[in-house]
């Protein structure tokens, strides 16, 4: 029996292709570069993440030694089936990163394809409470579009994941990418993968890399409310993966009192910023700072709403937050609202009435 | 409960801990470079992780200077398998990061080749 009583929506789980595994849904000339030419995703951080295990938690190494959340059954034993999930939402483990590559964009395209049919037939299609991420390769923008095209309205793709690295978001080039997202019921889904967060470049440790995440988070919800993309695309929402929540309130009052001042710049916004985040964005909850119950009600209070947290574990990463214990204990409502309810109401295309649990089954 | 032989001391090598269960409760038992024995709640005071996934390592010292690591202890911390919060075997299990935090801990003796768990 799932040991959570309330249906939990986890809105960031990182499942993990090994390269060999797309091999097959590759064709050539991409595969060649694979199998025979060695190639891997470049990667920029000086450093590994200090904790046991590098990235992920020491104990959810699959037991025959492969990766974290590489293997569905043991991700089904160790956090679906043993906490209860009713729905996760797979957000990859950002490699490949077609959209952060710095050249070779066609390889870039084959990539993002490849992955969305491995995703759609390894996992999607094995588990119904698994929902997916469409991986694009933004920066062949009309390619990305196709790709949206194809797969986006497979009925378990929910969003449209984005990298947060070195590209801003907003720019209106990407604005067609928007469209096509809006217009198969995907939202955007943005999670950091390598962003340099310092003045371009890497601070000298990783502990101030990590802190600095936000920062990066911040850059892009500021990116795409300037650039206007919510009130081009009413419809359209973002869901920030893994950047905090505990900098919404200054980042709604800091853009609404720079607005009443320089709207005038952006005749384009139609609405307060403040209200447009609490339209239209949404934030995943982990890693949740450790906050007394006091201090995080005075944090949803600030934020004048209580509908834009969705719980997020962040499985199989080191920095994995349980259910039981990552935030205060909240009242029922609230603690519905954010395990669950949320995000039902920020993805389209997530089920809105819990599934029973004899309903469910462990694959289709 | 209130006394219980949880391995043998050939179960653990110096160095190395191990999950054991001391009645109803899971214990981590470690044994430290110096063969002596201690136990704690298998449990991270923080979010819960199982500690028996995380490793027995040294750690970074506050001798360290800023550039240069100092780096002992070997075989007396507990690092915990998900946030990787380190506690300390020798003193009480408590966090090295803040002290005033301890994971619970339970006596143990040695009698011939038993390691006893008691409270």
């Amino acid at each position: 029996m799932p040991k959570y009583q309330i249906p939990i929506v986890d809105t960031d789980i990182h499942e993990r292709v090994q390269y060999k595994d797309i091999l097959e849904y590759l064709d050539e000339p991409y595969k060649h570069y694979i199998t025979n030419c060695h190639w891997i995703q470049e990667k920029h951080m000086p450093y590994t993440q200090p904790a046991v295990a590098g990235v992920d938690r020491a104990d959810a190494i699959v037991p025959d030694g492969r990766p974290a959340g590489s293997d569905l059954k043991f991700m089904q034993e160790q956090l679906l089936d043993d906490i209860g999930h009713e729905i996760g939402i797979l957000t990859s483990a950002l490699d490949p990163s077609p959209s952060s590559m710095h050249g070779w964009h066609e390889m870039a395209v084959a990539l993002a394809s490849a992955y969305n049919d491995w995703q759609i037939e390894n996992w999607l299609e094995k588990d119904e409470r698994l929902y997916g991420s469409v991986h694009i390769a933004a920066q062949d923008r009309d390619a990305a579009i196709k790709e949206i095209e194809r797969v986006g309205s497979h009925p378990k793709m929910v969003q449209v994941l984005l990298p947060i690295d070195d590209i801003m978001w907003g720019d209106p080039f990407y604005h067609p990418i928007f469209e096509a997202a809006e217009k198969h019921n995907l939202m955007i889904g943005m999670h950091h993968n390598e962003p340099p967060v310092y003045y371009g470049k890497w601070p000298r440790y990783f502990i101030e890399w990590h802190t600095l995440i936000p920062t990066a988070h911040m850059k892009q919800i500021t990116s795409m409310m300037f650039n206007g993309v919510f009130d081009k695309f009413p419809n359209l929402g973002l869901m920030m993966i893994e950047g905090g929540f505990t900098f919404i309130p200054h980042l709604m009052w800091k853009m609404d009192q720079q607005y009443r001042d320089l709207r005038h710049e952006v005749p384009w916004l139609k609405r307060k910023p403040s209200q447009i985040m609490k339209e239209q964005v949404r934030f995943t909850t982990q890693p949740a700072e450790e906050l007394t119950k006091k201090e995080f009600m005075s944090l949803i209070e600030q934020m004048g709403t209580d509908e834009m947290l969705c719980f997020s574990t962040d499985y199989p990463h080191w920095d994995y937050d349980s259910p039981y214990r990552a935030l205060p204990n909240l009242d029922a409502e609230l603690k519905q609202k954010i395990f669950a309810e949320n995000a039902k109401a920020f993805y389209p295309k997530l089920p809105k009435k819990r599934r029973a649990n004899n309903e469910r089954a462990s694959s289709l | 409960m209130k006394e219980q032989v949880v391995c043998k001391t050939s179960d653990i090598q110096p160095g190395e801990m191990k999950e054991a269960s001391f009645g109803r409760q899971g214990v981590l038992v470690c044994r430290t470079p110096d063969g002596e024995f201690y136990a704690f709640m298998n449990q991270c005071i923080h979010q819960g992780a199982p500690l028996d996934k995380g490793m027995i390592c040294g750690a970074t010292t506050d001798k360290s200077k800023p550039g240069s690591y100092d780096y002992c202890h070997e075989g007396e911390v507990i690092r915990c398998p998900w946030h990787g919060r380190e506690f300390s075997i020798k003193n009480e299990g408590r966090m090295l990061a803040n002290p005033s935090k301890k994971i619970p801990s339970f006596k143990v003796r040695v009698e011939d080749e038993s390691v006893i768990v008691y409270k």
